[in-house]
This record gives structure tokens, sequence and C-alpha cells, in this order.
């Protein structure tokens, strides 16, 4: 169940892209606290800003006025480093293209994120068995991407993502390459850690029945939540 | 049928060469790396080429040189009086105008020079000669001031000497040990080794230099090149005369070879080294090449244009770009070190002046190992394209 | 798995393309160590010459004759501790092709005055001093001809003859000598003065030069001015230099080696530098949206920066060892045919040093760019996510 506790504040955040000589305006002045444990879903169209707004919660991109707080950490003013720092311990991606090292193994994929802890070798070894078993894939550790279908390299995505306990997971179109059973297998995989692992899941979807794998979905539209909705 | 292929492998070739531009710094990098191989090479080549020229074109074919028997060279040859009394009875030599035979008994010392370039030493030629000494040679023209009066302390100088190695210029005295020397001429000797000489009168050399009645080699002039053989049996035939006959043409070309070996030998295994090393950078250019327009070859196949073209059109890429690196090599090096003057130890021990000579033949030999580089650099490549699976480069 | 890992999954991810990089590091490194031997071998008359030898020949050119007489008067001058004489023989084996490095000298003053360079154990020397047609051998040239101590060998030369008239000596071979340091040469031999002189048919009584031993090379200029001094004005006037200095003149007659090595091996550079720069840059620009994704993990650019730069250096590395070692091969190789013209050919460990430094710079000049961008990639770029 999400708890009172925000996990995530948004407050005024504006964001534009320069378009020739004028400044079009993503956001502005957005508003929007998302509590811990939660799984929202946002959908929208095109051009909304669902990926602006994920790479704005990931720290991988700066807003133009605003504060983003995840946890206790205000993530706007960090520095390029201290972002990097904190986006490792802090966060999760999933991407709709897998974005797997081609020339890594699957447990050596499962495995980049520890090398920027301080574990050593064994401690490394024994976390990615886990987080393989987590997504069943124990079988495949020593498999190249090449070597899996797209189900599976999305598995081992997760399994990267998770690793290192993030607080927060962000999806963008996690099943947006992926055939019927394949999207089915990875969205129940998702809201397990949310269920049972308490893990709070942010995804962006244009497809309805991935949105219901969701407990909220948000409409976002020209910059602005417009709907709020419980999913089925 | 005919047509039809020639006119895709133009159309290949076309999409190829325009694109070029996308890989700007990649083909660059090739055409850099094809034009060093060509300028390295023939730097070496113009470097023997003009060493050799100076000494095959110092030899003439009816002048001949008499050493003693075994003597490799004119520094460590010894002929006696009698010997030179003997040889001038011989048959076959040419007479002056006075009757006289034209024959010059010389010394070949060695002095002390300053090179200009390094102010470093250098083992410099002093030949004594005799009064035919000029007139037996061909070619020789005084082109400043006059010949050594005979008795005087007084040397002529040839052109590349006195342009290479310091304190020869026309009107100096030169000091050799004790003894001193005016420089009173300068002489041209067609570009041959004779200007890298310093020259002065024979009895006066042998008396300063302790050599009294000591004489090194005897140079003839000969009625016509085939009388050599008359003097060589006459020669032979004496018992008194242990002695060397070899037409001064040939005796250079022997003198030249060694050098001219151990530059080729030297030059062309760096050259060749080079360009496998060049060969490796068209490689790497041309499958980048092929890789970045894998989605338009295969495209262009997907519509039916045949394997060969893309063959065709890679391969003509990549010998394009080596030709055009093996051109700029050539120029470079033209304009670098032809007519580049220069001098080093030769077989006396002394110090010969030769330029940097590049030719016709010698550019053509870089421009063809430019396009062999270009050739084994661009068909591997060219056979990939050629061959590639139409899906796979549709979907690259 | 850890950064080294991931540097070389990199590097060999296209193993074609990584090949043929590391051929042409490998060409261009072979290219410097053997040049570099080469130039070593050629000057290292200058480098292992005795710092208190002195050597003494005709003001006129070195060719040129001095008299024996000189030697007497040259050993009474004050900071000279032993002198010795020599005179060039221009040897050969046989076949006139077969050149070798002969030399006529007064037997105990030579041992004395190289002794500390070569080595003359008690019994060589006494044999060597009492034996009028006896000759010693160095170690290299013995070996090239397999020769052994006892053998009689005729030795000839292309400029003297014997007052009979033959152009050849007989010598009976009473010694091998060794160096005492690796990189001197031993490719020659010397024999007794006298026995020469006695029976050559021209210009008895003359040496060719001298070799002066000072008691401290400190003393060099002083005995060297001195020596010069004596003999000034006479018909034979004298230049005395240290042997350093003359083998460096001497080395130099042959043409500016060291710019000619210089040059070619700029040129090697200059296109593995051009090559391997450029297909770096586009090695690392095709994984744009990798890089992307490890600074999303939380890969700081700084690690980023070293993991690409990492990869430019184990290419070069790699390549440049590997060249090193060919080097060393083909040095080795060559070495026994040039052995006559460049004494001691050899891939030495400072060439080797100096081979490690080009690869650590080549490493860091071609991959500084790629590494410079991959470290300033806007995340959101390289994701193709703006």
């Amino acid at each position: 169940m999400p708890s009172d506790i925000p996990l995530v504040r948004l407050v005024g955040l504006s964001k534009g892209f320069v378009k020739g000589k004028e400044t079009i305006s993503i956001f502005e002045r957005l508003d929007i606290a998302i509590p811990s444990g939660d799984f929202i879903a946002i959908m929208g169209p095109s051009g909304s800003g669902k990926t602006t707004l994920l790479n704005l919660l990931g720290g991988i991109d700066r807003p133009d006025a605003g504060e983003i707080h995840i946890g206790e950490q205000r993530i706007d003013g960090l520095s390029e480093t201290e972002l990097a720092r904190w986006r490792a311990a802090n966060i999760g991606f999933i991407f709709q293209f897998y974005n797997l090292m081609p020339m890594l193994t699957a447990a050596q994929n499962v495995e980049l994120p520890l090398l920027l802890t301080k574990l050593g070798r064994h401690q490394r070894r024994e976390h990615v068995k886990t987080a393989l078993a987590i997504v069943n894939l124990s079988d495949r550790a020593k498999h190249y991407p090449r070597e899996m279908s797209g189900g599976q390299q999305q598995r081992v995505a997760i399994a990267r993502a998770i690793i290192s306990d993030p607080k927060l997971l962000l999806c963008d179109e996690p099943t947006g390459d992926l055939d019927r059973g394949a999207a089915d297998e990875i969205l129940s995989t998702l809201a397990t850690f949310n269920r049972d692992l308490g893990k709070t899941i942010i995804m962006v979807t244009h497809d309805p029945s991935a949105a219901k794998y969701a407990r909220r979905i948000l409409h976002l539209d020209k910059g602005r939540f417009i709907e709020s909705e419980l999913a089925a | 049928m005919m047509r039809s292929v020639l006119l895709q492998i133009a159309a290949v070739t076309a999409m190829n060469v325009k694109s070029i531009p996308q890989r700007f710094w990649l083909s660059l990098s090739t055409v850099v790396a094809v034009a060093l191989v060509v300028m390295v090479l023939l730097t070496f080549l113009a470097m023997a080429h003009g060493f050799q020229r100076t000494l095959a074109s110092s030899g003439a074919d009816d002048v001949a040189v008499i050493l003693r028997g075994g003597s490799q060279s004119e520094i460590n040859s010894t002929v006696s009086r009698e010997q030179v009394q003997l040889i001038e009875d011989a048959p076959g030599i040419a007479r002056s105008a006075s009757g006289k035979p034209l024959v010059s008994s010389e010394l070949y010392l060695v002095v002390d020079g300053i090179k200009r370039s390094s102010g470093t030493k250098a083992n410099l030629p002093l030949r004594g000669i005799g009064l035919e000494g000029a007139a037996v040679r061909r070619g020789i023209t005084i082109i400043e001031g006059r010949m050594f009066a005979p008795g005087s302390n007084e040397i002529v100088v040839g052109k590349g000497l006195t342009s290479e190695f310091a304190g020869f210029d026309l009107g100096a005295t030169v000091t050799f040990g004790t003894t001193r020397w005016q420089v009173v001429g300068v002489f041209s000797a067609d570009g041959s080794v004779f200007e890298s000489e310093i020259w002065a009168d024979l009895p006066v050399v042998q008396s300063l230099f302790n050599r009294n009645n000591f004489f090194q080699t005897v140079r003839v002039r000969l009625e016509n090149p085939g009388a050599i053989e008359r003097l060589r049996s006459y020669v032979e035939n004496d018992p008194r005369l242990k002695l060397d006959v070899k037409s001064e043409a040939v005796y250079f070309a022997e003198q030249a070879s060694r050098t001219t070996d151990l530059i080729q030998r030297l030059g062309w295994p760096l050259a060749i080294a080079m360009a496998l090393g060049a060969v490796a950078g068209a490689l790497n250019t041309m499958y980048s090449s092929v890789a970045a327009r894998s989605v338009e070859i295969a495209t262009l196949r997907a519509i039916g244009f045949g394997g060969f073209p893309a063959f065709v059109g890679t391969l003509i890429e990549s010998l394009m770009l080596a030709l055009i690196g093996g051109l700029i090599g050539a120029v470079a090096t033209l304009l670098a070190f032809d007519g580049l003057t220069t001098s080093t130890l030769g077989a006396s021990f002394t110090q010969v002046v030769f330029s940097f000579k590049l030719t016709p033949s010698l550019v053509a030999q870089g421009v063809v190992l430019a396009l062999i580089v270009g050739l084994v650099g661009g068909v591997f490549p060219a056979v990939r394209a050629a061959r590639m699976p139409i899906a796979a480069g549709l979907h690259a | 798995m850890n950064d080294w890992m991931l540097i070389g999954k990199n590097l060999f991810r296209k193993k074609l393309r990584a090949a043929l990089m590391l051929l042409s590091i490998l060409i261009a490194f072979t290219i410097f160590g053997v040049l570099a031997a080469f130039h070593k071998a050629f000057t290292a008359g200058e480098d292992v010459a005795a710092a208190d030898r002195l050597v003494t020949v005709n003001k006129i050119n070195f060719t040129q004759p001095l008299p024996i007489a000189y030697f007497n008067r040259a050993r009474g001058v004050e900071g000279v501790k032993q002198v010795t004489h020599l005179n060039w023989f221009g040897g050969y084996y046989q076949d006139p092709r077969n050149f070798l490095i002969v030399m006529a000298v007064e037997p105990e003053t030579y041992m004395d005055v190289y002794g500390a360079d070569l080595e003359f154990p008690a019994g060589m020397r006494r044999d060597f001093i009492t034996n009028r047609t006896g000759a010693l051998v160095g170690k290299a040239m013995a070996d090239r001809w397999g020769w052994k101590v006892g053998d009689r060998v005729p030795i000839s030369s292309n400029i003297f003859s014997q007052k009979n008239g033959s152009h050849s000596w007989d010598m009976t071979i009473v010694g091998i000598f060794d160096n005492r340091t690796p990189r001197l040469d031993t490719n020659f031999m010397v024999f007794q003065y006298d026995y020469f002189d006695e029976t050559r048919s021209f210009g008895k009584d003359m040496i060719g030069w001298m070799t002066i031993k000072t008691t401290s090379s400190s003393l060099n200029d002083r005995v060297a001015k001195t020596v010069d001094q004596m003999f000034a004005n006479s018909s034979y006037e004298t230049s005395t230099d240290t042997e350093k200095a003359f083998n460096k003149a001497f080395a130099a007659q042959f043409g500016n080696i060291a710019l000619i090595v210089v040059l070619v091996v700029g040129a090697a550079f200059a296109t593995i530098l051009m090559i391997v720069g450029n297909t770096m840059v586009m090695a690392v620009r095709e994984r744009t949206r990798e890089i992307g994704v490890l600074k999303t993990l939380g890969f700081p650019g700084g690690r980023i920066l070293r993991l690409v730069l990492g990869e430019s250096l184990l290419l070069a590395l790699l390549g440049g060892l590997a060249g090193i070692a060919v080097a060393t091969a083909a040095t080795m190789a060559l070495s026994r045919s040039l052995a006559n013209f460049v004494p001691g050919m050899a891939v030495t460990p400072g060439i080797v040093l100096i081979a490690v430094l080009l690869m650590l710079g080549l490493g860091v000049l071609t991959g500084l760019i790629p590494a410079l961008n991959a470290m300033r990639l806007k995340i959101t770029t390289a994701l193709g996510r703006s």
C-alpha cells in the first residue's frame, strides 16, 4: 500500500525547448506529489512531455525552473557528478529498447551498476545471481543479448535496474517492443515488485492494457495533468 | 547487357565518391598514409638514383683507368715510375695535338674539409694530376678563374665541392697540414664525381706530401672505346705490369653500385613496411565506408543492381583515394627533395657530392606502389559490399 | 568483471577493425625499433669510447701516415699513461669481398691502452708479445669464421703487398679476446707491427695513428694540446682529439643519419596517429547510446573518460609491444649481415623504454578527443531522447 509520505515531489516545475528563435514550453509550473510505494502509469499524446518528465525525475535532464524532491534529496541543483552518484543509488531505468551492452553477457550487464559500488567480486556475483533469479533468467546468465528474445532482454534490463535496490523505478514504454505474451510477463513482474517489495514505479506508456497493471493512471496533455484515475 | 552493367557501375561509383565527405577525416587519413609511404620510397630512390647518376656520368668509355692489380679503388693503388713509362709506350692511346700520348699519372690523397651544412669534418679528395690531366677527361671546363700553373701551389676545385664544403671559394687560401695552397679556379665536369675533387699539379703534391716518385693511378685517353682491349693485352703480356685496366665507365659503375645497393636495400623494405601499415589503414577506411553505406548498397541490390557494380564501385573509391595520396606524395617529394644536394662517404673514403634526382620512371614506381595499396585495401571490402545479404543491409 | 574487462570488450567488439589498428601500430613500432637500433649501433662508437682515450692522427687527414718516431716522443708527454700505435691493414680473407677489420699494432702497449675494455688474460698477453706472426682475433670475428686458437690463417691486404710481391700475410691466432662491456665491437683483429713493417714493400717506418691513454680524463685537453704542439710546423703535423669526438665526426661523414631516422619514424607515427585517431573517434561515436546508458546508470563523466582513454592506451600498448618484439627479432636477423657496417645492432632496454613512452603518448593522443566527447555527452542527446 502506498504510504502517505511522498517519495516524489515536484514544485513549480518548468521546462521548455528552443525551436529556432522561439522557446516552446513543455511544462510550466507543474506541481505533483507521488507517494512512496505507488505504481503510476503516465499516458498522453506524443509531444505531451511524458518522456521529458521521466528524464527530469531520473536526473538525466535539468528543469528550467522549479524543484524536484526525491525522498529527502532535492536534485534540481546537484552537479553532474553528484547526480550520477545519486542516480546509481536511487534510480533504476528501464527503456523501450532494453539498451543492453551487446558485447557483455546477461550476467555482466546486470553487474554493471555494481561496478559503481565498493562491493567485492564475490559479493557482486551473489547479487547478480539473486537478481537473475528474481526475473527467472538464471539459465541465461552467460548468454549475449543477441542470443535472447526481446522479452528475455527486457528481463535482463529489469534485473539490472533493481540490482542496486533503488528507491524509484522509471520505465519508458517498457513493453513497446514486445508481443502480448512477453509484455504481460514484464508487467506482472513490475507489479510484483511494487506489491511485494514496495518499489515505487513510474511507467510511461501509450498502451491502455499495460496501464491497467498500475495502481493509478495520470493523463498528461500539453504539460498539465488533466486526469487521474484508478487503474481498473 | 554490358551497357547496363556499366551504367550500374557508374551509378554506384558516383554514389560512393559523393559520400566521401561524410567520412572525410577517415578518408583523408588514408590519403595521407599513402602519400607518406610514397614520399619515403621516392626519397630513397631519388637518393640512390642521384648518387648513381653522379658516378655513372663520371665514367667515359674511351678513358681507361689503370690501377694496381687487386685494388678496389684509387686510394688503395700504387703504380711505380717504371710502370708509368711502360704504359706511355702502350698501343691504343690517343695523342694530343703536339703528338704526346694522352696519359695522366695521378696521386689520390685525402685531406680534411668542413661540411657547410653540419660544420663537421669531411674527407675530401686531393688529386695530383699530370699536364694532360684535364685533357684526358671529357667535359672539363673552367667556369671561374683559370687552371693552376704547373709547379705552383695553386689548386682548382670542382663546383660541387665548393658548394658543399666551406673555405674553397675562388681566391681563398687553403691549408693542408703545413702546406698552403691558393684556389685559382673552379671547374665544372658535367655533374660527374670529379666536381667533388680538388686538383693540383702532381709533382708539387708529390713533393709536399712526401710521396716523391710515387703514383697511384694512371688515366689514359683511348683512340676509341674498342682500343681498351689492345691496351689490356699489352699490360697482361708484360710481367712487370701487374695492373688492372678498366674503362672509366666500368670503374665508376662498380664504385656506385655498392652505395646505391645499400640505399635501395634500406629504402625498399622500409617503404614496403610502411605500405603494409597504409594497407591496414586503407582496409579500415574502406570497411567503414562499406558499413556506412550498407543501407544504400542493399537498397540498390534490392532494386536489382548486381553485386558486381557494388564491387567495382568500392574498389574504384579505394583506388582513387590511394592514387590521390600517391600523387600528393610524389609532388611533395619533388618539391622538397628534387635537386637537393648533399654528400656522403663514397668508396674511396672520400665525400661524393650528389643531388637527389627524381625521374618519371621513379615516380611511376611510387604511383604503382600507391595503387597496390589501394587495390589490396579495397578488394576485400569490395567483396563484402558485393556479397552483402540484402536483408541485413536494409535493416542495418 | 571490472573496468579493464569493459575496456577490453569494447576494444575488440569489431575484431577485424581492432586487428587492423593493432597491425598498423605494430608496423610503426617495428620500424621505430629497427631504425632506433640501427642508429644506436651506428653511433655506438661515440657512446662506448672511453673517456680517457685520445686519438692522434695526421692533421691533413686521418688517412695520411705519421712517422714512427712520434710514438716514443708522445710517451714522454706529461699526463700520458700509455701510448700505442696502429696501422690500417685493409684486410680481407680469401675473397676481396670478405672485408675484415685488421690493424697492425704495437702489441704490449695496445693491450695496455685497451685493456680496460677488452679482456687480455696474462697467458694471451705473453703469447701475443712473444709471437712475431701471432694475431689476436676478437670473439665476434672468430665466431664468424670458425677460427680457433692455434689456427694459421692467411690474411690479405687490398692496400699493401709484401716485398716478395704477395698480398697475403700468414698469421697464427694466439688468442681470442672478448669485450668487458657488451656493446663493444669484437669483430676485428690485430697483429704485430714489426712483422708488418719488416715485410711490406712500401711505407716503412710509418704508422697510421696513435691512441693515447691519459692518467685522468680531466687532463685530456692539456695532453692533446701538448702533443699537437710538439709536432707543429713539421712535415707531419698532428691533430689529437678524444676518441669519442673522433668517432662521432667519422659517423657524421656518412650523412645525418639521425635526421633520416627521425623523419621516417615521424612519418610512420603521423600515419598511425591519423588512422587510429580517426577510427577511435568513429568507434566511440558508434557507442553514443551506450555511453548514455552508462551515464544513466550512474557512471560519472570522469570514469567514462578513463574508459575511453584506457581503450586507446590498451590498443597502443598491445600493438606497440608486439611491434617491439618483431623489431627485436628482425634486428637479430639483420645484425649478422650488417655486422661489418654497424656492429652490435640490437634493441636495447633504453630503446624499449622510449618506445613505451611513445606508446603512452600515442594512446593519449588518439584517445583524447573521443574521450572528451564521451565525457561531455549529454545523456538526453545520447539516448536520442531529447
